[in-house]
């Protein structure tokens, strides 16, 4: 099988299996507990925890740990409830939808290449909401933000800023104190540690209510049982990627992969173009092909060549609701429902994307011999 | 909470699965190259999926039968195995076939796709429509 579907999910490292397994062999006990194996887990937890601030700049003391993404973007809009919140029209569900359920939330318009617009921040500005949360690098599209910038801005104005960098995390070079940013979001699968960890920045002194109260963990900051396996598994992934500097591999290695896989799509498959526009992530790719759909290209390219990719938007219960990502951007319902997103890993070869580019062109074809949508001057 | 049953439900079954890789009776390319008596389009691309079929009839019987389909695999599954059920029936005994018809087919589709069904269903009703009004006029 040829995986390209690493922002979804990244295999684990074997780095952090081992590091989760000697955790499981050796039961180090509750961490929160006072006697030896007690303070066992605490040290492994610990541990972790430098290790991963260390990868975005961080004092460890500014790192919760989370049972992932979707809890640290649930923290921040929390602590904001009923309060006034501006997001990017291009968040992850866990920011835009917990944002529009609890609190008094507006959206910030993307340009067609899902860059944050000038005028929609400028406006956002004005009206001085609490707390901005525009994400770092997105996850369907791959488009970097300048966090640096906006946050600058949204200081100068006396707004707090959230950045949701669970994408961007071990792809690019992070540092929270060079971005200045107030909270930032990270989870561990997207970067071989297991699944169901991840943390929250919250930098020294910033406001902060705890979603999950009824324990003194995490300094009262996030009540339940540390899962030190979980979390020796986050660190190990977090300190392989500090030591191998895993975001220049990406760029040195991942990004010219990714760039051939976009120039020959382009240049060999008739009616496709990309939606991923400079800066971009190094491992993202999101593509569309007239008139093809893209769940039914997922399932050819995994029936027929093995090769597994996903959709931004798939028809579900009738109601064809298109990416918001897309929809955000190029506001096209079909160039939504006609794209695939490729995300690329380290174990990515050339011989992947060699591989991609020999299936791809019938598969797309085919698709669209049969479909009811012409594509443009073909007859 | 999801029960087993339904998580299994996200599946395609084999039969969707066939009918998806090797669709039968659709129209590669230029429509213009299959001459017919009547077709029927539904749905919309902008809601991802969109279904048309070309119906050749003779002495009220559907001889032979095409299609094409924007949309997701249970959309060319479903299309692909009303064609089959559709073809060398007399016109009212193809309006009898029911999305359930066409789901039972297939062996079921997952439940968040069995609007496909009624799609291929509703393509089928207005080719055959279109074929009854051009006698009429």
């Amino acid at each position: 099988m040829i995986y390209l579907d690493y922002a979804a999910t990244s295999p684990i490292l074997p780095e952090a299996k081992k590091a989760m397994l000697d955790v499981l062999n050796n039961f180090p006990g509750n961490a929160s507990a006072l006697h030896t194996p007690g303070h066992r887990a605490h040290a492994i937890i610990e541990e972790a925890r430098a290790d991963i601030a260390r990868l975005i700049g961080a004092q460890p003391h500014e790192i919760i740990f989370t049972s992932g993404g979707s809890e640290s973007n649930n923290t921040v809009t929390n602590i904001f409830a009923g309060q006034s919140v501006a997001v990017s029209a291009i968040e992850h569900a866990s920011v835009l939808e917990s944002a529009r359920a609890r609190c008094d939330c507006v959206e910030i318009s993307v340009d067609k290449h899902g860059k944050i617009k000038n005028s929609s921040f400028e406006k956002i500005l004005k009206k001085s909401p609490k707390l901005i949360s525009i994400m770092l690098a997105n996850n369907e599209l791959g488009t970097i933000q300048d966090i640096k910038h906006l946050a600058k801005l949204a200081h100068q104005h006396g707004i707090l800023f959230h950045t949701d960098a669970t994408q961007a995390f071990g792809k690019i070079p992070i540092n929270v104190k060079d971005l200045d940013i107030d909270y930032m979001t990270i989870s561990a699968h997207k970067i071989g540690g297991p699944i169901g960890v991840g943390a929250l920045y919250i930098k020294d002194g910033t406001p902060f209510t705890p979603l999950i109260i009824g324990g003194h963990q995490e300094h009262g900051k996030r009540a339940g049982t540390y899962a030190t396996a979980n979390i020796a598994g986050f660190g190990a992934a977090a300190r392989y990627a500090y030591e191998h500097n895993i975001p220049k591999l990406y760029a040195e290695k991942i990004a010219p992969l990714r760039d051939e896989l976009a120039s020959r799509i382009l240049k060999e498959i008739p009616f496709s173009s990309s939606n991923t526009a400079q800066p971009s992530l190094p491992n993202i790719l999101n593509v569309s092909f007239e008139a093809a759909e893209g769940e039914s290209i997922q399932l050819y390219l995994d029936a027929k060549a093995g090769i597994a990719i996903s959709t931004g938007s798939a028809c579900a219960a009738g109601d064809g609701k298109p990416s918001h990502v897309i929809m955000a951007t190029v506001n096209d319902a079909e160039v939504a429902h006609s794209s695939i997103r490729f995300s690329l890993g380290l174990n990515t070869t050339k011989q992947d994307i060699n591989k991609v580019t020999k299936v791809l062109p019938n598969i797309i074809n085919n698709l669209q011999q049969i479909s009811t949508i012409q594509t443009k001057g073909a007859k | 909470m999801t029960t087993k049953q339904e998580s299994e439900d996200w599946v395609y079954s084999e039969k969707v699965k066939e009918h998806f890789l090797n669709p039968r009776n659709f129209l590669m390319g230029d429509e213009s190259r299959f001459s017919r008596d009547a077709e029927g389009i539904v749905g919309n691309p902008i809601c991802g999926d969109q279904m048309k079929m070309f119906l050749k009839i003779k002495d009220d019987k559907i001889v032979d039968i095409k299609w094409k389909t924007y949309g997701c695999a249970s959309a060319i599954a479903s299309t692909s195995a009303l064609s089959e059920l559709a073809k060398g029936k007399t016109l009212d005994e193809a309006l009898k076939i029911t999305a359930k018809d066409i789901d039972n087919y297939l062996g079921n589709l997952p439940k968040h796709k069995f609007h496909c069904s009624v799609l291929g269903h509703e393509a089928l009703t207005a080719a055959i429509e279109d074929y009854r009004q051009k006698q009429k006029d």
